[in-house]
């Protein structure tokens, strides 16, 4: 797998900021088929980081309906990724 | 802060403010503050967006806005104190910059209070005038008192005469037909009043009590009911009853009905009332004069601003007047056919003068160390609260002038007073 595929967007929201600016853990929107030790040489590469752990999990869609018909919005994988104490991620404070 | 005064034209500072970091931070702290509360980013609730998310978003400028609003504001209050001027318009704000961990700074050009070069105010050759009551006045206001109380009575005479006070019913035809206004019963009329149709009272003389008559006039031009005006009418008049006015004579009897004892104790009365009426006008008059000249010795550049600002105050002075007395303001413009320039227009000239006035008398109060001192201002308030009722509380209604900030504009007027007696004494 194309290490460029894994990591699709940083997951930013009032939780992971708090996260990110306490513990150093960086959380992502990855690729369902990826796996953690794919998501730590994507990160170390991409970014330029040291990855001392990462944790993965599935989030399920969630059901939606329009008029009679049921469906569910997509499953999506996330990965909280920490990282060494002097590492940090710039694009995150951006995007 | 740092603060560059320089005086550019007549009356006119323009003041460099610098503003230190510290500050300019606090003040960009406050702006997230402000601004946060309308910002939405998903994944966050309103309100709880990081500030350094938000700027990395919208840029650094969104805050620099409300930042510069909330410095310019302490900034050129704090500005002006440390400069020491009086402005009396809205400040031009230009160039006004702010970066986060610099310095801000801002311009701010506005117009000051103009310098008055006062000329001699102590020996004006103005004099307060004499005041004398002349017996004629007592005359006549005693005569004036006298037609007050004069009484209707009865007359056994035919003929109705000039003078006479008549009882009449009449009814009013134009072209045959009766009109609204046109009649009426029991009518008081005083012939020789004037206060009917020219023609009209005349032709009632020499009419007998219970005769009907048929008066023909014909309404002036100028009448007020257009329908009417300049229209040939007939009345037909029937005179009820005449009567005359009596007046009282001038006796002791007369002087008692109005509460004194004798006659001449009346006329005492009166004198003293004229006399005491005589000396206020000559007083306001001496006054007015002294002002006058002291402005005619002293140099002012009255600046267009504040001749505005007075135009306000005596429009605004204008309009509360005339809705005390239950005008409408838009309806008396419309019955003079003024529109509200016109009438600030007429305003000017005055307004102008009392400006003038105005920085005379406050640069004279501020050469002579003339203040105002708390307790006489606590003083006004207590006449203003007794003035006003019993069960005012002086020190509410001080908190109550405060609160409109009214409380200056009583010092000033204590300060004028004051300035005022300070000219009496020194002529």
């Amino acid at each position: 797998m194309n290490l460029r595929d894994v990591i699709i967007e940083p997951h930013i929201s009032e939780k992971t900021m708090m996260d990110m600016e306490e513990n150093n853990w960086y959380t992502f929107k990855v690729a369902l088929n990826s796996n953690k030790s794919q998501i730590k040489d994507a990160v170390e590469d991409i970014f330029d980081v040291t990855v001392k752990k990462v944790t993965t999990c599935r989030m399920p869609g969630k059901k939606r309906r329009l008029r009679y018909n049921e469906g569910t919005t997509a499953e999506w994988k996330k990965a909280r990724v920490k990282l060494s104490e002097d590492d940090n991620i710039e694009i995150f404070e951006g995007v | 802060m740092k603060v560059n005064k320089e005086e550019i034209g007549e009356n006119k500072v323009k003041l460099e403010v610098e503003i230190e970091e510290e500050r300019v931070e606090d003040a960009l702290d406050e702006a997230y503050k402000k601004v946060v509360k309308k910002v939405d980013i998903d994944g966050f609730r309103k309100g709880k967006v990081p500030r350094t998310l938000l700027e990395k978003r919208y840029g650094e400028e969104v805050l620099h806005k409300d930042a510069l609003d909330i410095l310019i504001q302490q900034g050129y209050y704090e500005a002006v104190q440390e400069a020491d001027i009086e402005p009396i318009d809205q400040p031009e704000i230009t160039d006004a910059h702010i970066q986060g961990g610099e310095p801000a700074t801002f311009t701010a050009e506005v117009e000051v209070k103009p310098d008055v070069e006062l000329g001699n105010y102590t020996e004006l050759e103005v004099e307060p005038e004499e005041v004398t009551v002349e017996a004629e006045d007592i005359e006549q206001e005693l005569e004036a008192k006298r037609q007050e109380h004069a009484q209707l009575v009865g007359v056994d005479r035919e003929v109705v005469e000039e003078g006479d006070f008549v009882t009449i019913d009449y009814e009013g035809y134009v072209d045959g037909e009766t009109f609204e206004g046109g009649s009426a019963e029991d009518y008081n009329l005083e012939i020789g009043s004037e206060s009917f149709v020219p023609g009209f009272e005349e032709q009632l003389t020499g009419v007998e009590v219970g005769a009907e008559t048929t008066v023909e006039i014909t309404f002036p031009e100028n009448y007020q009911s257009d329908d009417l005006a300049g229209e040939d009418a007939e009345f037909e008049v029937k005179v009820k009853d005449i009567k005359r006015k009596e007046v009282p004579e001038l006796d002791d009897e007369f002087a008692k009905d109005l509460g004194f004892e004798t006659l001449d104790e009346l006329k005492s009365d009166i004198e003293e009332d004229l006399a005491a009426e005589a000396e206020e006008k000559a007083d306001r008059a001496y006054e007015n004069q002294l002002v006058e000249a002291a402005v005619e010795n002293a140099e002012v550049d009255v600046p267009e601003v504040m001749v505005e600002e007075e135009i306000d105050n005596m429009l605004e002075g204008q309009k509360m007047q005339m809705q005390q007395q239950g005008f409408d303001f838009d309806e008396y413009l419309e019955m003079t056919g003024m529109d509200e320039e016109a009438l600030r227009d007429n305003f000017r000239g005055q307004a102008a003068e009392r400006t003038k006035s105005n920085l005379v008398l406050e640069a004279i109060a501020e050469e002579e160390g003339i203040e105002v001192t708390e307790e006489e201002i606590d003083e006004k308030v207590e006449e203003i609260a007794k003035n006003q009722g019993q069960d005012q509380d002086p020190e509410q209604i001080k908190a109550f002038l405060q609160m409109q900030g009214q409380l200056d504009q009583l010092k000033d007027g204590l300060q004028m007073e004051k300035t005022m007696e300070f000219l009496k004494d020194n002529n």
